[in-house]
């Protein structure tokens, strides 16, 4: 009873932090003064303008798609299959345009391709490209589909790897036998791997649909964009729905698809069963040329993007002008990255419990249901969280005017992501560890408080560090729900674009990166602390 | 008065029955075995007795109180107050040996002293009083089933499940852990149900032994019944080695069988279409033997040799002492031989 009530109550906060805001959201759009009125989607549906900002979404989100498979798919080979030098290091480095906000990329890159950017000026001198032609191709929906590839292809990049990694060995070992390693390599290890890819892809693809920081820096005009200008600069709400509409929709679609095609395929195929080894191609040229393109994506993914940054901001200075000009998002990004943090390890904890532990049929459904969250873009869940919470009412009004928004925000945004960590975390510990404290007479609460959160020690810290890292990052929803006085370090950074000069926008997007990545830091130290201890044991 | 009685306990998983209408009972301080070839249901059937599956129809009743009902269970899992061997031993690597078995001693609320007092008892029991503070990875597989046992029999249940615990040790291991396990049942009396899919296991162990086979009972018996007179083509099979031939009754005593007629002992049958059960140690090669056939495949056991002799009624298993040839042709004779109408 203790669990069910539990799971039942954290389930029903999820559902209210994020189901019910976009349904509320949607239903006002359709219903008022009295009656129901579809006025906005026939708008949206039979207006020219709004077809192409549709298909301007889906070209950005695919070419992005493609674009990170390109680095992705070959990157993750290299790490999983070939003996490459410098794997760690490679590895590691990767993983920073994942972890970083997307706009620092962004504003990176505009500073390097823009009209008086390094880049631009060097290639207008050396090749035929005229000064506008490469600004104007930053500030296109090609530019953004660029920057968003180097965020995004870690993703891709991380996938195939740990697909590769857990092929059974035995299957490749047994083409081995009669066949050449490339001919291994076509005929047996990608198509084995092909859904594990495809799936990556449409992860991508989602991703790329709903974010908001880089299409609006690059001042593309798509459907994110148009429901935040719809929404605050023309105050019209309902149109701003209408459009978040398709958005949703696709996205919703094509994580539904991702989840029915993976479904009973990749993991029964890739599910390592009683091997100890994955199978390298140890060919020399194959590691020089793993080491020639790792290298490359390295300088052009992560070197360029950082150091541009460093160089724009030229003095210490400038940091100390951010500084002073961001304390307070500084402060609250801490404060609310905490506490946002912390909701979302105990919620990420229940909520993926429910996804990989109970034992119900509907286990997967829920599962899925939790999943398909993550894939709301960010401005729509911001402007239904608004629609749900501006209103007179005590506990409403409280909510919007503090803090608790912005909270509610992060929690609706990442719980998805936290209880996805979470569910791998406890997909670890064999049901039988709770079932034997449960035999021997133990409740619910002295399980989980004695044998299940003391297990997870080290998921809760991953996943407190992971939706911290997230939460100083997120723009989305936090530039629409934010009330006065409690602006984050984005926002700030969003608001300093407009008016300062662009060595403090710098400095500013160096603080950012250096406040994400230092969780990470954090986690690894602890990781390593936890292993050694556990050696000890 | 049973310990545990199980009636006509149903069990389905989509859609599909799992275990099929399954009745059987323990007395107190016995050992049952479970015995049955993998994916047979005996989990599944351990699992509703601990409470942590819930069957679809049937009754559970533990010392003569009904545990569950129908697809109701009357008493949670955890006030069954039952011990349990899990397949994985399930011991908590975060917890020492000592905080392992206090665990459930705390659930029940007990004082810190007589906490003490019964950790030490059941260390002492199992012989493992000196690995009190060690945590389980530094113990080796065998000491990890002992207190995974200790774990489970320290709050004195009244019922002991154990699910193949042997099932991940090695052969050598295995024989000391299991006679282990004789003494411990032994000398505590605890009532207690254990599945394996290993016959030397329920045969050593078990005072009761039931043979499960596709969700069903084959047979309930004791170890000698079992062997010496199974009710099914299955447990004749199943259960040790055994040749199973195809016979006719042709009249008081006497059988017609694919190597022609010969006396035996009916049971009072005439004409029936019966089978002749013998083993192969109740077989014997020797120069004036009954029956004809060529031996096709010899193989070492520890007492003799295993032969597969082809004869005109299809192949048979003898075990001799005595070495032949693959090929040779030979004569043999049944020793002791049953007929057992399935």
């Amino acid at each position: 009873m203790q669990k069910k009530l539990t799971l039942g109550f954290i389930f029903a906060l999820f559902v209210c932090v994020t189901f019910l805001p976009i349904v509320w959201m949607f239903g006002n759009s359709i219903y008022g003064d009295g009656g129901f009125s579809f006025v906005y989607y026939k708008d949206i549906f039979l207006t020219q303008k709004y077809i192409k900002v549709i298909s301007n979404s889906l070209i950005l989100a695919s070419i992005t798609a493609l674009l990170s498979s390109f680095v992705g798919i070959p990157a993750g080979f290299f790490l999983a299959k070939t003996n490459l030098p410098f794997k760690g290091f490679f590895k590691m480095c990767f993983f920073i345009p994942l972890i970083i906000p997307s706009y620092t990329t962004g504003i990176a890159w505009a500073n390097l391709l823009g009209k008086t950017g390094f880049l631009n000026n060097i290639l207008s001198q050396y090749m035929l490209f005229s000064p506008e032609s490469v600004s104007n191709f930053i500030y296109s929906i090609y530019g953004a589909s660029f920057v968003l590839s180097i965020n995004l292809f870690p993703v891709i990049m991380l996938i195939t790897e740990y697909a590769l990694k857990n092929l059974n060995p035995r299957l490749e070992e047994s083409g081995l036998v009669t066949g050449s390693v490339f001919r291994v390599l076509r005929q047996i290890t990608l198509p084995l791997i092909t859904p594990a890819i495809i799936s990556s892809m449409m992860i991508v693809f989602v991703l790329s649909l709903s974010e908001f920081g880089i299409p609006s820096l690059l001042q593309v005009n798509v459907l994110t964009t148009q429901i935040f200008t719809q929404f605050s600069a023309f105050y019209n709400e309902k149109a701003a729905t209408a459009i978040a509409l398709p958005l949703i929709a696709i996205t919703f679609v094509v994580m539904t698809l991702e989840q029915v095609y993976l479904q009973g395929k990749s993991f029964e195929i890739l599910g390592r069963r009683g091997s100890n080894s994955t199978i390298k191609y140890d060919v020399k040229w194959l590691s020089v040329v793993g080491v020639i393109f790792c290298t490359l994506v390295l300088i052009g993914c992560v070197i360029i993007p950082l150091s541009t940054l460093i160089f724009s901001a030229q003095t210490i200075s400038a940091y100390h002008d951010a500084i002073l000009l961001a304390k307070r998002g500084i402060t609250n990004s801490v404060l609310f990255g905490s506490i946002g943090a912390t909701f979302l390890t105990f919620m990420g904890f229940f909520l993926g419990y429910l996804s990989e532990k109970i034992q119900s049929r509907l286990r997967n459904s829920t599962a899925l249901f939790i999943w398909l969250f993550f894939a709301v873009p960010a401005t729509v869940l911001g402007i239904g969280l608004i629609k749900l919470c501006n209103r007179p009412e005590g506990i409403f009004q409280f909510i919007y005017g503090s803090l608790w928004i912005v909270i509610i925000g992060y929690v609706a945004r990442f719980s998805p992501l936290s209880s996805r960590i979470m569910a791998n975390y406890l997909k670890q510990i064999p049901h039988s560890m709770e079932e034997a404290g449960t035999v021997i007479g133990a409740s619910w609460y002295r399980i989980l408080g004695n044998i299940l959160l003391p297990l997870q020690s080290h998921g809760l810290i991953a996943t407190w560090l992971i939706s911290f890292m997230f939460c100083i990052g997120e723009m989305g929803t936090t530039i629409l729900v934010y009330p006065p006085g409690h602006e984050t370090l984005p926002i700030t950074l969003f608001t300093v674009m407009a008016n300062s000069p662009a060595n403090i926008v710098s400095a500013l997007s160096i603080i950012i990166v250096v406040m994400t990545l230092l969780p990470v830091g954090v986690f690894l130290a602890i990781s390593k602390y936890l292993i050694k201890s556990q050696i000890a044991q | 008065m049973n310990a545990l009685e199980v009636k006509h306990l149903i069990k389905c998983f989509d859609g599909k029955e799992v275990v099929s209408d399954i009745s059987f009972n323990v007395e107190k301080g016995q050992l049952l075995a479970l015995l049955g070839p993998s994916g047979c249901g005996k989990t599944t059937t351990l699992r509703m007795i601990a409470g942590l599956d819930t069957q679809n129809d049937g009754e559970i009743w533990i010392e003569g109180v009904l545990a569950s009902h129908g697809s109701k269970s009357l008493i949670p899992q955890r006030l069954r107050h039952i011990g349990m061997v899990f397949q994985d031993l399930a011991l908590w690597p975060h917890m020492t040996v000592c905080e392992n078995i206090e665990f459930g001693l705390k659930a029940k609320g007990l004082a810190k002293t007589e906490r003490q007092k019964k950790i030490d008892a059941v260390l002492t029991k199992v012989k493992m009083q000196k690995y009190a503070n060690e945590y389980p990875s530094r113990l080796s597989g065998g000491q990890q089933q002992l207190i995974a046992i200790a774990r489970a029999i320290v709050t004195e249940p009244k019922l002991l499940l154990m699910d193949e615990p042997l099932s991940n040790i090695d052969v050598k291991l295995r024989e000391e852990v299991r006679q282990e396990i004789r003494r411990i049942q032994h000398e505590t009396q605890i009532t207690t149900v254990y599945v394996t899919h290993d016959q030397e296991d329920a045969f050593l162990l078990a005072n009761k032994v039931v043979v499960m086979n596709a969700g069903k009972v084959e047979q309930i018996g004791n170890t000698e019944e079992i062997y010496s007179f199974p009710k099914s083509l299955f447990v004749a099979n199943f259960v040790g080695e055994s040749n199973v031939i195809e016979v006719k009754i042709v009249g008081k005593d006497k059988v017609s069988t694919p190597w022609g007629e010969f006396a035996c002992n009916t049971k009072g049958h005439e004409k029936e279409s019966a089978f002749l059960f013998f083993r192969p140690h109740q077989a014997r090669i020797e120069k004036g033997g009954q029956f004809d056939g060529v031996i096709v495949n010899r193989n070492f056991v520890i007492d003799g040799y295993m032969y597969r002799i082809s004869t005109s009624g299809g192949e048979i298993k003898v075990q001799d002492l005595a070495k032949y040839e693959v090929g040779q042709s030979v004569k043999f004779s049944i020793k002791k031989m049953e007929v057992l109408f399935f």
